[in-house]
């Protein structure tokens, strides 16, 4: 009697998972393979001290609450990214994006781009703006007057995770690493697209 | 005598401009008691007199249905961003609303910066995305520039949680558009439609496409796209198989009323002309109802789903383009 709960038990757990699973497989990230596990760890922790030095430097600038005078905003934005400029004033292209980080996400945006999700993604990404050519280097203000293009959802679940105050973002052909309160180019893989 | 017929001229085209407003502005809407009121406005931010003039028939609708709030579909700030643009594109159009107490919800378009959600009047609290409660109303506001799992996770959880009556979602992008500039987005719809299915949003709003576009009812779910607050595309509106009804001809903004389980909406131009109307009924949704669809049930799959999240539209639209 207790054996045949355990099989209906199991049967039902097992059912659950035939059912359910894949109405959620569509938007959960995609586990990583060891090799990319490797890959990513020096990316992830330059993230991390990337973000510990940020938080470091707001603590010198008044705190930014929500107000209703824009040019508290706008300061606070520019004194951040000036405090991060002249902290990285050495910085260059690839310090965050490690080699092995940098090889890998071109080989995942190859494969999204290549693949049957390929034509959406690029779709996506067309949809709001051709593709103009400005090019960024570190440290340069994130342009605010061209329209910012959509980061494909599908390609954001195979990237590794960033915290809130770092976000991918595509200009032109570039994957750039944009800070989110400085408006800042942190770091960036140039003709990242295919 | 040509300086005479001149301001002949001048105050023909005058009384003509104010006359149009006057003869055009008719309310649809019930005005029930205790109903929630709002007015949709989207891609509004270019600081242009178009923009002023929708914002001034907004204000002319406020005297006879007055709304609480707006919700701003995005693109606030079209363009540079320094202290006197959000005056220019947001504070002065909007001033005799703002002074009125009337507060303003915001999304992220394409052409925003994310530090916009630290503007007190955008009322974002910091948050890219988030959500709040208007009586039996509650609205999910998300950030489709950067759809990521983080976001669908906090959506899915906020959504689980809601207990309202109405769940309204707004964000830039549209899942369903038949504006030819834009159009759908696919690869987000993929992501949200089967979200917003599950856990019963009725109404969906969204701006990029500068045009009005009401779609037909998808899986059961309203879709609007207001993007014609203050951008235009004149006549970039492909009606497909999708469209239930659509303006491109001028500048747009909605006006709802939320009424219990009723819905009602109406579309008004610049010119004050009302290009769309209707209202969408709310069935209350039972535990029975939430099953899932099976090959075999009787009756469409679309109608089951419907079914499931509550919704109708009771009323054959009267759009006009």
């Amino acid at each position: 009697m207790k054996r045949r709960i355990r099989v209906t038990h199991h049967l039902l757990w097992l059912s659950l998972l035939v059912f359910v699973a894949p109405g959620f497989a569509g938007h959960k990230r995609q586990p990583q393979d060891s090799e990319a596990v490797r890959d990513f760890k020096p990316f992830i922790e330059r993230v991390q001290a990337y973000v510990k030095m940020q938080k470091s430097l707001e603590t010198s600038l008044p705190t930014l609450k929500p107000t209703k005078d824009p040019a508290q905003i706008v300061e606070y934005q520019q004194a951040l990214a000036r405090k991060i400029a002249d902290a990285r004033r050495g910085a260059h292209q690839g310090d965050i994006f490690t080699h092995e980080a940098t090889e890998r996400i071109r080989k995942i945006i190859r494969k999204t781009f290549a693949g049957p999700e390929g034509r959406r993604a690029r779709k996506t990404m067309q949809q709001d703006t051709p593709f103009k050519v400005v090019t960024l280097h570190v440290n340069d203000a994130f342009p605010e007057n061209i329209p910012l293009t959509t980061t494909p959802p599908t390609l954001m679940l195979k990237l590794p995770e960033l915290p809130p105050e770092l976000a991918y973002r595509f200009v032109g052909r570039d994957l750039v690493l944009k800070d989110t309160k400085a408006e800042l180019v942190v770091d960036l893989i140039p003709n990242a697209l295919p | 005598m040509p300086t005479m017929r001149c301001s002949v001229i001048v105050t023909c085209v005058a009384l003509a401009a104010l006359s149009l407003p006057l003869r055009a502005q008719e309310l649809t809407l019930p005005l029930k008691t205790g109903s929630v009121r709002f007015a949709v406005i989207g891609d509004m931010g270019d600081g242009t007199k178009q923009q002023y003039t929708v914002a001034g028939q907004m204000v002319a609708y406020h005297s006879k249905f007055p709304f609480d709030f707006v919700i701003m579909l995005g693109d606030n700030l079209i363009g540079r961003k320094n202290p006197a643009d959000y005056e220019k594109k947001f504070e002065l159009p909007y001033k005799a609303l703002l002074d009125a107490g009337v507060k303003f919800y915001a999304t992220l378009g394409n052409h925003d910066v994310s530090n916009e959600r630290f503007y007190k009047l955008f009322n974002m609290n910091g948050q890219q995305y988030y959500t709040y409660k208007k009586g039996n109303v509650r609205f999910f506001v998300l950030d489709s520039n950067y759809m990521n799992p983080q976001q669908i996770e906090w959506l899915e959880k906020e959504l689980q949680n809601s207990g309202s009556d109405w769940k309204i979602c707004y964000f830039h992008h549209p899942l369903y558009s038949s504006g030819a500039y834009h159009g759908s987005s696919v690869e987000l719809r993929l992501l949200l439609e089967p979200l917003f299915i599950k856990y019963g949003v009725q109404v969906v709003f969204s701006g990029h496409d500068h045009v009005y576009e009401r779609v037909k009812p998808q899986k059961g779910i309203h879709y609007f796209t207001e993007g014609s607050s203050g951008e235009l595309r004149k006549g970039n509106l492909r009606k497909t198989d999708l469209t239930a009804a659509g303006y491109d001809q001028d500048r747009t903004f909605m006006l709802v009323e939320i009424a219990g389980d009723e819905f009602y909406f109406q579309t008004i131009s610049r010119t004050g002309l009302t290009v769309d109307s209707g209202m969408i009924q709310r069935t209350p949704k039972t535990a029975a109802s939430l099953l899932p669809v099976r090959r075999g049930h009787s009756g469409s799959p679309e109608r089951t789903v419907a079914k499931a999240i509550g919704v109708e539209l009771t009323r054959a639209p009267t759009a006009a383009r």
